[in-house]
């Protein structure tokens, strides 16, 4: 690791200190170098340690940077992955203060849970077909630590791929029979679409981000093990969160909605 | 010579000789029907070579296109047979000033679609089928207000139309379809079918409604473009441009010089 452990801890101190105030911070890639992709892991690592520490319970993964267009803007070949806890997990439709977050975005994916263990470093698609117990429609609330998202790959990585909360459908549907490609995606707001894209919009398929993320986490000492949620990647442009319903439709899939509430002091102000 | 008929003298002109012209009337605004006026004589120009009508195409009906564009309404304009590229044959990009390509649906009307049955658009329908639109606006830079964007027939450039699906055998809904446009098998844009105004079906309300105010006709047998699904892309030099619609199959074009292809 070419960064030293105290930038490592400076980077999660500042990175923690944000979540705390709900204030965001400056690029921690100040400290541990924007390309640094090995510090950045180690920042995330440092920081889900501290939060299961705390009480928390890693229930997934999920995978971001999964389409090529955003690969090209981070200057990388490759996604990159982030841990999702049990506080983060939001159902359908289930309402969430806006203000738990500091300037959240979404995007509709879908979740792949996971019968068994995906524990090999040459994790293939066929592996992932066999290994999920059933997939659900998902809306990915991200959000980021760093201020205006002014992030390059080690901030991203480093903040836990700028993860927020994942909204997950309720009606679960196994793979068979579902071409996830194939699949179109619309995200609606008062019935207007404000993304649109399809299933191959993630690395030519969801399945595929799966095993990619399978073979990353084996090698980095944490496999994915039976129950995992993972997030699979968005499959449109991501978009800002307002108060109000998102509604996602993957055909074929089933529907979802976040239901974001206006921050408190704003609603009085409204009254 | 009336402002609408030297207008279309000059974007045919522009066309036939593939040079970009400047914008129409600069500051002042030339106004819609004047737009519409100018369309209408541009195409009874090319009518009167002996081109066919065969259909029409909507313009902006997509929030992302629209907001590319930078105009506010959608738009129809003219498709006329000497437009019409056969699946899988050749666009030659050097009879274009700046060609930019995107994936679409069209449908094929069986029955006259005008304000009585826009109650029921989808009953004049007789097929449904994935389809390439190629666009070049003559303008300069693709940069023009929307009465100029309407005065050049909506860009309207060429198009490909794939294998016809009758709606009986459509299956459920139109609305979320995946959408991918290929460069040489490599998808270059994802969308959905739900980005065409929420449903395309809505196209088919607009057209008879835009159709009505503008003085155009929509017979059976009619093409309708119904809009894009992604953003257009430049059209490249050379290689294979394929378009899918979930459902509906493929639909494809070859980008170069005729003699290089045969």
């Amino acid at each position: 690791m070419s960064a030293g452990d105290e930038v490592i801890r400076a980077a999660d101190a500042r990175l923690s200190e944000a979540a705390a105030t709900r204030t965001a911070c400056a690029p921690v890639r100040e400290l541990i170098g924007a390309e640094d992709q090995d510090a950045a892991y180690a920042v995330q690592s440092l920081g889900i340690e501290r939060r299961i520490a705390e009480g928390r319970r890693l229930v997934g993964r999920k995978i971001g940077l999964t389409s090529p267009a955003v690969q090209a803007q981070f200057g990388v070949h490759s996604p990159d992955y982030g841990v999702l806890l049990d506080d983060m997990v939001v159902a359908d439709r289930e309402p969430m203060p806006l203000d738990r977050f500091l300037q959240p975005r979404v995007e509709a994916e879908v979740a792949f849970v996971l019968g068994r263990d995906l524990d090999s470093p040459t994790t293939h698609v066929a592996d992932v077909l066999r290994a999920t117990e059933f997939v659900l429609p998902a809306i990915e609330v991200v959000d980021s630590r760093i201020a205006d998202w002014s992030i390059r790959i080690a901030d991203t990585i480093a903040d836990n791929a700028s993860s927020g909360a994942v909204v997950l459908g309720t009606v679960p549907r196994k793979l068979d029979g579902l071409d996830l490609a194939a699949m179109g995606m619309r995200l609606d707001t008062d019935g207007d679409p404000v993304s649109t894209g399809a299933g191959s919009a993630c690395l030519g398929s969801p399945v595929i981000a799966v095993a990619w993320l399978a073979r990353a986490v084996a090698r980095h000492g944490r496999p994915l093990r039976a129950g995992e949620i993972v997030l699979s990647g968005a499959l449109g442009p991501m978009v800002a969160a307002t108060p109000g319903v998102f509604h996602a439709r993957l055909d074929g899939l089933g529907e979802v909605r976040a239901d974001f509430l206006a921050p408190l002091d704003e609603t009085e102000a409204a009254a | 010579m009336t402002a609408a008929s030297a207008f279309a003298a000059a974007l045919d002109q522009a066309q036939r000789t593939v040079s970009p012209i400047s914008q129409l009337a600069g500051d002042a605004p030339i106004g819609l029907d004047r737009a519409y006026a100018t369309q209408h004589a541009l195409i009874a120009r090319r009518l009167g070579r002996g081109e066919r009508a065969v259909g029409v195409k909507l313009g902006f009906t997509s929030r992302a296109k629209a907001v590319q564009m930078g105009v506010d309404d959608v738009i129809i304009g003219t498709l006329t047979d000497a437009m019409r590229i056969e699946d899988g044959s050749v666009f030659d990009p050097s009879g274009a000033i700046h060609a930019r390509v995107e994936p679409e649906l069209a449908f094929l009307l069986g029955a006259e679609l005008d304000a009585a049955s826009a109650g029921d658009p989808m009953a004049a329908v007789a097929g449904v089928a994935p389809a390439l639109e190629l666009i070049d606006s003559r303008f300069r830079d693709f940069r023009f207000s929307l009465d100029d964007v309407v005065a050049d027939n909506a860009s309207a450039a060429g198009f490909v139309i794939g294998p016809w699906t009758s709606p009986a055998a459509l299956g459920d809904g139109l609305d979320n379809r995946a959408v991918t446009l290929e460069f040489d098998g490599r998808q270059t844009a994802i969308g959905s079918t739900g980005a065409i105004l929420g449903d395309p079906r809505r196209a088919l309300t607009a057209a008879a409604r835009l159709a009505a105010a503008h003085g155009f006709a929509l017979r059976a047998g009619t093409v309708l473009l119904a809009g894009a699904a992604t953003a257009a892309l430049p059209v490249p030099a050379h290689g294979l441009v394929e378009a899918s619609v979930t459902g509906l199959g493929r639909v494809s074009v070859r980008i170069g010089t005729k003699e290089e292809s045969a």
